[in-house]
């Protein structure tokens, strides 16, 4: 049930950074949204709906990135499969979970990004990335938690009972 | 399905995501390409004209539109003015010393038998329609595919004659367009004046961002400010006396065998609206040269 509605948003999401998002220029970064809706998904579903939807996610990212498909998708299934363990429900009211997963998997995510871009041959400048262009991401991704999270909570309340994969 | 009955589920998908990566590098993966990308580009162009509109609005009321519009009229006016002039600059004054030379070679060699030859650019017109996901790579989309007749590694212009990238993966309807100033990027260069060849790469710098540069010029070359960068046209990829930027600072340090030149890009690559794909231009006969090469 939860692809019914996670396709269309996943791939607009993925449109919206291409597109609208690539304007957007703030403290020298842009914020993730494909990353951010993956995540917040896997904390309020699980790690199998999560996982799913980084799936879903990373393909319509790859789908519009020149680098190699599989990329995204790769680096989305991971940081869903982390943000989505029982364990992070023991961290602590939702808020808690949330900031501390949002900084945890904007990281892993553009950590693995980063290696495994190295690993395929792109040169990558790995300091400058964190220190510009992560730390900014993992802020603002931050910031924009709080509505990735309301508006994932509305789809969650309307879909399936969690785990359930049927779509 | 549910965690508990199936916790194999994420793994699968995870063994998926990396198998993908690796069929991508085997190229199994592309008819699988083609078929999503026909469902994601139309709707990447659907967002992005909405996107285009939405910001015009913002933009403010009729009378900054308009006055807007003016500048905008002006900037490109001004833009299409200073590329004419350099092409011209390019056409005939440098077109001239070469073909003094070439008569100076000709009067030297009277048995020879020559004849003239020109680049000619045939171009599919495209729409950019957003800019990469992957925040790490110079990469523009836009929206002319394998069905418009584009291929990996044509190249891509705008405003006449400016380089903009080359081609560097397309689907039936989208391609992407790896610009100058990617780290990957590497085009042989010449300098208008000079006529000092040299290799400009797309280098990453750590407070300005990707940066386009000019390396391996020789040592005791003239290097000036403000000079032209243009293609070389050597090794036939691209054609000769596209606009690539000018010479924005030279550095050399005795300790390096070449001369190193920063260059400032002939426009903003990130404010492109539109370009034109150069589906085809006489190319030199690389490979009979080769061909001539190999032979004892």
């Amino acid at each position: 049930m939860s692809l019914y509605f996670g396709i269309p948003i996943l791939l607009i999401a993925a449109v919206l950074q291409s597109t609208w998002l690539e304007s957007v220029n703030l403290l020298g970064g842009r914020p993730d949204l494909v990353l951010l809706l993956v995540i917040t998904w896997s904390i309020i579903r699980g790690v199998n709906e999560g996982v799913l939807w980084g799936f879903v996610g990373g393909i319509c990212c790859d789908l519009l990135s020149g680098g190699p498909f599989g990329l995204w998708t790769v680096v989305l299934t991971t940081v869903a499969f982390i943000t989505g363990q029982p364990w992070v429900h023991r961290l602590g009211p939702t808020s808690i979970r949330l900031a501390l997963m949002t900084a945890l998997g904007t990281l892993t995510g553009h950590g693995l990004l980063l290696l495994l871009m190295a690993l395929l041959g792109y040169p990558v400048a790995i300091g400058r990335a964190f220190s510009n262009t992560v730390s900014v991401a993992a802020l603002l991704n931050f910031v924009l938690t709080p509505f990735s999270f309301g508006f994932l909570v509305w789809f969650h309340r309307r879909a399936l009972p969690s785990g359930s994969f049927s779509a | 399905m549910t965690r508990r009955g199936r916790p194999w589920w994420p793994y699968i998908l995870m063994a998926a995501a990396l198998l993908l990566l690796t069929l991508n590098e085997t190229g199994l993966l592309s008819p699988v390409e083609e078929a999503l990308s026909f469902v994601i580009s139309p709707i990447e162009r659907g967002v992005a004209r909405v996107v285009r509109a939405v910001g015009d609005v913002f933009q403010g009321g009729q009378e900054a539109r308009e006055l807007q519009e003016l500048v905008t009229a002006l900037q490109k006016e001004n833009e299409t003015l200073r590329i004419e002039n350099i092409r011209l600059q390019e056409q005939y004054v440098a077109e001239n010393e070469q073909l003094r030379g070439l008569l100076d070679f000709k009067n030297a060699n009277p048995t020879f038998s020559l004849v003239g030859a020109d680049v000619v650019a045939r171009g599919q017109s495209a729409v950019v329609v957003g800019q990469d996901t992957n925040p790490y790579l110079g990469y523009l989309i836009i929206n002319a595919g394998s069905r418009d007749g584009v291929a990996i590694g044509m190249p891509v212009v705008a405003s006449g004659a400016v380089l903009v990238g080359r081609i560097a993966r397309v689907s039936p309807h989208l391609a992407y367009v790896q610009l100058l100033n990617d780290p990957t990027s590497q085009v042989t260069a010449l300098l208008q004046g000079s006529r000092a060849s040299g290799l400009v790469v797309g280098r990453e710098d750590p407070e300005k961002g990707n940066l386009l540069i000019m390396t391996e010029i020789l040592p005791d070359e003239t290097v000036a400010e403000n000079e032209i960068v243009i293609t070389s046209g050597l090794g036939g990829l691209l054609p000769q006396g596209l606009v690539l930027g000018q010479v924005e600072s030279v550095s050399y340090q005795e300790s390096a065998l070449f001369q190193e030149a920063v260059v400032r890009p002939a426009l903003d690559y990130r404010r492109l609206e539109a370009v034109v794909v150069l589906l085809d231009f006489e190319r030199p006969p690389v490979e009979e040269l080769e061909e001539l090469l190999q032979e004892p």
